[in-house]
């Protein structure tokens, strides 16, 4: 028999883009950034059917309160990365309590959305395509900050629990990974929502 | 692989079979993960829901049969030629061939199961309660009935009240998940599973197929999703996004042919590796000009997102614009026209062995031919004006999408039976199957042509005497027949091979992919031995074949576990743990059809799915060793 590859010395696991786990939430984050895109094309595709864009009698969102909330959410990212770099230089410390200051300022983030939509926008999601457009990209986006909250809750306690190590941290990566995508695709939601109207409207 | 029966190794067999079989019992059969039996299971009811499409033809066919026939009152017609479409595409043709790409590609790859066994399964639950709503639906006459694409603002609430495009749009929503997540899996497990050795660039062209279909994929489904997500909200939240009002009925047209076009080639290129594999194989040589068809596919996949407006050009689009597309594709017949030229070219002078496999192959060449001249007239805007929305358009697909997917995909059935059951499929009746498919399919579709150029439309449920087209519609009404028992001999062939069909070896074809380098059907573990390979060819390459090459020792038995190499050289990086059985991945589609389908009675039944879907995910990754811990 010829000379044998032995795998019992390699690693039972991996990170990065060695990992599987890896390669799948890229594959989600394209196929939701996907999305992203399909929103703002139709955004723009709408618009092309309007004279004017909102339509005539709506008023454009202020954009004082999303932009705060914005840099509010952009905050967020700092944590996911302080405690991921300590993580990988082999301090699991962070991991128990960083991340709740990301979720902390997503709440932020929520309840601002939810008082902007709240009352103080002049449109509903069945006043005109604008609306339609509009109220769904926040809803999808919400749920997604939604989403990402309630994974972080999980991935804290378990590292409450001591259940990650700086060789078994892929779960983390991905998780944070994953908060970066929901941040950043908030960017092009908010200039084209906030600023693509004013734009070229 | 012939293993050399020493006693410890036994013992480890026993372990491998230990750690990999799936738990025999009712229940248990929800919890199941393993690649084989979940591909096994989409293919299955792909063919099932398969059988469902044609009957619903043969339906279509009688009340065609003769003018103003009342067999079918128009309201039934319309729902039955709406889930003729929606079933063929979406229920058996992409599920069909990811379930073959689930059960083929690990065991190509020379690995045990797949990255993400339970995704896997989670894809089939979500398939099989999307699939059993829309029948359901149909059974109880409110199935969808605006077509297969429900084009707004027929498919609006003002013109479709209903239940019906509810169905359509809320189920289409979720339905896409499973592609998905099945297209990501494939992606993630051929950069990281290949054996060792198996570099890109000796990776058989079966998988790059399935590589670039994924890829399509990921990138053509997401805008159905959201599509259908908002005719959803148009329907039932008063929104505007297809409305006349407000919104642009076109921008759906849009976003449903950005999906509609590249899905045409998400089940085409699959169809494509199935041909390469079958002429490597029947042909017993390599191919003719690997990098140029590898180069073809990836270039079709592009392409293939292109040409998505050569649907409307009847929607009164820019001229500029479609003339963009016109020329687009034309120019996806280069790169098809290449694989063409190569696999001729591979046949040449090769003494091919005509078994059924092959047979299907030489007739996808002639319908996908005929099927490829038609495309290239209705490309062309001035005729397309001419023959949209005739039978010529019907004649053109069918010739396409059954020519270029269901002939190589009977193909692949006849080359992997004996893989996936142990015994081969009769070859006299599959020669009988195949001659009297190819006819039937002939005879049906190709006077639908002339129909169409005699200006029968498409999707009328009955026509009046005296416009000329009784002849050929009678004649197409009993050629379906012919058809139909022709797919009908194939399926007896499947069931009765089952039972009687002889006993095939590992490798009854002699082929060349690894495969074929295990039992017939292959155990839970996929390898006993896992070995490494040096060429592209390693069922063929050297004196001995893979017997020679070393074996990768030091993967853990105990557990379920899997090599992991590098993208490019396959290089050994780690071993990955895999989990096990898991009801999860089925609560979990049950949380994701509630969450959507739960929009038809309130929409608030979405935030519960929400939460549901939360609860299933997290028991879905909860770790044993948390509570091991404590």
């Amino acid at each position: 028999m010829s000379k044998n590859l032995d795998a019992s010395k390699l690693p039972d696991y991996s990170y990065e883009f060695k990992s599987p786990l890896w390669w799948g939430i890229i594959g989600l984050v394209t196929v939701e950034g996907t999305v992203v895109a399909t929103l703002i094309a139709s955004f723009f595709y709408l618009q092309g059917n309007h004279a004017a864009w909102p339509p005539a009698g709506t008023n454009p969102p202020e954009l004082l309160l999303p932009t705060l909330s914005t840099l509010v959410l952009l905050a967020s990212m700092v944590p996911v990365y302080l405690t991921d770099k300590a993580f990988k230089s082999g301090n699991p410390e962070p991991l128990g309590r960083l991340p709740l200051f990301s979720i902390l300022l997503a709440l932020i983030f929520l309840a601002i959305k939810a008082y902007e939509y709240g009352g103080h926008i002049d449109f509903r999601w069945d006043t005109h395509a604008y609306g339609s457009v509009v109220w769904l990209m926040i809803g999808f986006h919400s749920a997604h900050v939604i989403a990402v909250i309630l994974k972080t809750l999980v991935i804290v306690y378990l590292a409450r629990k001591h259940y990650f190590t700086p060789e078994k941290r892929i779960a983390v990566t991905v998780n944070g990974l994953y908060w970066y995508f929901v941040a950043a695709a908030w960017i092009p939601l908010y200039l084209t929502i906030y600023w693509g109207s004013r734009i070229w409207g | 692989m012939i293993d050399s029966a020493s006693i410890p190794q036994d013992k480890e067999t026993q372990q491998l079979e230990q750690t990999w079989g799936s738990p025999p019992g009712f229940f248990a059969w929800f919890t199941w993960v393993n690649q084989k039996n979940i591909g096994m299971r989409f293919i299955v009811t792909g063919f099932v829901f398969f059988i469902l499409g044609v009957v619903l033809a043969l339906l279509m066919r009688i009340q065609l049969a003769v003018p103003e026939n009342n067999f079918m009152d128009p309201e039934t017609y319309n729902q039955v030629f709406s889930m003729h479409g929606i079933t063929m595409m979406f229920l058996f043709a992409v599920p069909v061939m990811e379930g073959i790409a689930v059960y083929i590609i690990p065991l190509m790859l020379g690995t045990r199961d797949m990255t993400f066994p339970r995704l896997n399964a989670f894809g089939y639950y979500i398939y099989l309660i999307a699939g059993v709503m829309m029948y359901a639906a149909l059974f109880l006459k409110i199935a969808p009935d605006a077509g297969w694409f429900s084009y707004p603002p027929l498919a609006g609430a003002a013109f479709s009240p209903g239940l019906g495009l509810d169905f359509y749009t809320t189920v289409i929503t979720f339905m896409e998940i499973s592609a998905l997540v099945a297209a990501i899996e494939l992606i993630a497990t051929i950069f990281k599973c290949k054996v060792p050795g198996m570099s890109l660039n000796r990776m058989p062209i079966f998988v790059w197929s399935i590589l670039v279909m994924s890829f399509m994929i990921v990138f053509a489904l997401p805008p159905l999703v959201i599509a259908s997500l908002m005719l959803a909200l148009d329907r039932m939240a008063g929104m505007h996004f297809f409305t006349a009002a407000s919104g642009d009925p076109v921008l759906w047209q849009h976003l449903f042919w950005f999906f509609g076009h590249p899905e045409v080639y998400i089940i085409f290129i699959p169809a494509l590796g199935m041909i390469s594999s079958i002429i490597i194989t029947f042909t017993q040589r390599p191919i003719f000009g690997y990098i140029p068809i590898v180069l073809s596919i990836v270039a079709i996949g592009f392409i293939g997102f292109g040409l998505w407006v050569h649907h409307m050009f009847t929607a009164g689009l820019p001229q500029l614009g479609s003339n963009f597309f016109t020329a687009s594709s034309a120019m996806i017949a280069i790169p098809s026209g290449v694989q063409i030229f190569c696999w001729i070219a591979t046949l040449w002078g090769s003494k091919p062995k005509l078994d059924t496999p092959l047979l299907h192959v030489l007739g996808f060449f002639l319908i996908f031919i005929i099927g490829g001249l038609s495309g290239v007239m209705v490309a062309s805007v001035p005729f397309d004006l001419q023959a949209h929305d005739t039978y010529f358009v019907v004649a053109h697909f069918h010739y396409v999408l059954v020519g270029g997917a269901v002939f190589p995909l009977l193909g692949g059935l006849y080359y992997w039976y004996p893989k996936f059951t142990g015994r081969m499929m009769s070859e006299r009746l599959g020669k009988a199957a195949f001659w009297i498919t190819f006819a039937g399919f002939n005879l049906t579709f190709f006077p639908m042509h002339k129909l169409g150029l005699d200006g029968m439309p498409r999707r009328v449920y009955t026509y009046i005497d005296g416009l000329g087209w009784n002849e050929a519609n009678l004649f197409i009404s009993i050629s379906s027949v012919v058809l139909a028992i022709g797919f009908m001999l194939t399926l007896l062939n499947v069931l009765i091979s089952l039972r009687r069909g002889i006993i095939a070896k590992d490798n009854p074809w002699n082929a060349d992919t690894l495969e074929w380098a295990t039992s017939s059907p292959p155990p839970s573990y996929n390898f006993r031995h896992i070995r490494t390979v040096d060429s592209r060819y390693p069922l063929w390459s050297g004196t001995g074949g893979l017997e020679q090459n070393p074996v990768v020792t030091g993967i853990r038995s105990d557990r379920r576990e899997i090599l992991l190499t590098s993208i490019l050289e396959s290089q050994p990086e780690s071993r990955q743990p895999l989990p096990g059985p898991s009801p999860w991945p089925f609560w979990l589609a049950v949380a994701v059809a509630i969450t959507f389908a739960g929009m038809m009675i309130h929409l608030a039944i979405p935030l519960l799915g929400f939460l549901l879907c939360f609860v299933a995910i997290a028991g879905w990754v909860w770790p044993k060793q948390v509570e091991a811990a404590k």
